[in-house]
């Protein structure tokens, strides 16, 4: 007993680094896997509120190409508004406008943070997209604001389809440049030519069918390869973000308790 | 100097690091945590364990800023934990070091050998658990590289002008 108390004395250094050293990695894979803790991250009310702020200032170096962007989008919702009274789709979807107050365009695991929380019924796994297109998905819901994980992010899939021909591939960033993204999954049968459009899948609940996602850049097929390797351009860019649009697709809750069903 | 100056030190640097350290687009490879600053110029009169609980703590309060959670955390703890034994190895002359450190009581050589070698080793550790995989290693390393030379110069230059 007393040899184990001086073992315990001798190296409680160590201990208390390993003890902290388990503690950081356990929340680091907690956050990594299932990350709903809105306080200790951007959708914390104080810290969103300090990148706000920021953003704020920072605005007023982009008024003009701001103005531009919301004339352009304002001319758009209203063709959007014509086409919806016309087309009777049976999707009960809608779109609330969000700002985007804090974002990275320059790392592998890149994140922004919208003026939209649960009091505003964000919630998690929706959608976010903007005029140009498809942005990203809602990972971390707070009181006023949220955390999404935008198309440039190494975690991020997304299920896309070919508007040619409704072929289906997984959308996915390889880390590098926030103007492209990949396409995988395609098969070697099919013809991919350069200019050709990826939009959403609406497979999943988390987009509706056709938002633009970008077009084909270029496409390589290596010898004995079965699937393509395809740079895709992406419509939203994502460094001049600052408006988006949240995606509520009134079936989602009753989509995703018929697939957990299926389990 | 004591608490209260390390804490408005802290609280100083630490709004430098949000408000304009964060906020650099250098290539996309220039992240430099001047934030360490606080946690290497922390005068050695705490216990060892109490340094790297201040370590953690300084840790997750970054995390939180970049959505990081733990990231941040495991890569100062781990700087605290080196940080005397790498005193120890560094600093000769025990009787100058007088519980602080600085330009003044350890000389500029002892000072870079400790900067620059508690700077890599936490700016690696965040890049490498951040990207969370060896695939990007290239990508990790140059990050490292870059954004390391940025705050190792800050951190001395920070000496350099509090020694005039």
């Amino acid at each position: 007993m007393q040899t184990l108390l001086k073992i315990l004395t001798r190296y409680s250094n160590f201990l208390v680094f390993i003890a902290l050293e388990v503690a950081a990695f356990m929340l680091l894979s907690w956050n990594n896997v299932y990350p709903r803790s809105s306080m200790l991250s951007t959708a914390n009310d104080a810290i969103a509120w300090q990148h706000e702020q920021i953003s704020e200032v920072k605005a007023y170096f982009s008024l003009r190409s701001q103005n531009e962007l919301l004339a352009a989008e304002n001319a758009a919702l209203r063709n959007r508004i014509s086409a919806m009274d016309s087309a009777k789709t049976g999707d009960d979807i809608h779109y609330i406008p969000a700002k985007v107050v804090q974002m990275t365009t320059n790392r592998l695991h890149n994140y922004l943070t919208i003026n939209r929380g649960s009091k505003d019924g964000i919630q998690r796994g929706q959608g976010i997209r903007n005029e140009e297109g498809a942005v990203g998905i809602v990972r971390t819901v707070g009181r006023n604001y949220s955390v999404v994980l935008p198309l440039i992010n190494t975690h991020t899939n997304l299920s896309c389809r070919f508007a040619k021909n409704d072929y289906i591939g997984t959308l996915q960033w390889d880390g590098k440049d926030s103007r492209f993204a990949l396409l995988a999954d395609v098969a070697a049968h099919m013809v991919v030519n350069p200019g050709d459009t990826i939009i959403t899948s609406g497979l999943s609940p988390v987009f509706p069918e056709k938002i633009p996602v970008g077009i084909v850049e270029n496409s390589v097929l290596k010898e004995g390869d079965s699937y393509y390797t395809i740079r895709v351009r992406l419509h939203t860019n994502f460094k001049r973000l600052k408006y988006v649009e949240v995606v509520q697709n009134a079936a989602q809750q009753e989509l995703e308790e018929l697939e957990n069903g299926l389990d | 100097m004591d608490w209260t100056k390390q804490l408005l030190r802290y609280i100083v640097v630490m709004m430098l690091q949000v408000l304009l350290f964060d906020q650099l687009q250098f290539l996309g490879v220039c992240h430099p945590y001047i934030y360490v600053l606080c946690l290497l110029m922390m005068p050695i009169t705490l216990p060892h364990s109490a340094d790297m609980l201040i370590g953690a703590a300084a840790g997750a309060i970054m995390d939180i800023f970049c959505n990081s959670l733990g990231v941040h955390m495991a890569g100062c703890i781990l700087i605290m934990f080196i940080r005397p034994y790498l005193i120890g190895a560094i600093v000769s002359d025990k009787d100058r070091l007088n519980e602080q450190i600085s330009l003044h009581a350890i000389g500029m050589e002892a000072l870079v050998k400790y900067v620059v070698i508690m700077v890599l080793i936490h700016h690696l550790t965040i890049f490498l658990l951040a990207a969370w995989s060896w695939h990007h290693i290239g990508f990790v390393l140059l990050e490292t590289l870059v954004s390391s030379t940025v705050t190792i110069a800050i951190i001395i230059g920070y000496n350099a002008l509090k020694n005039r």
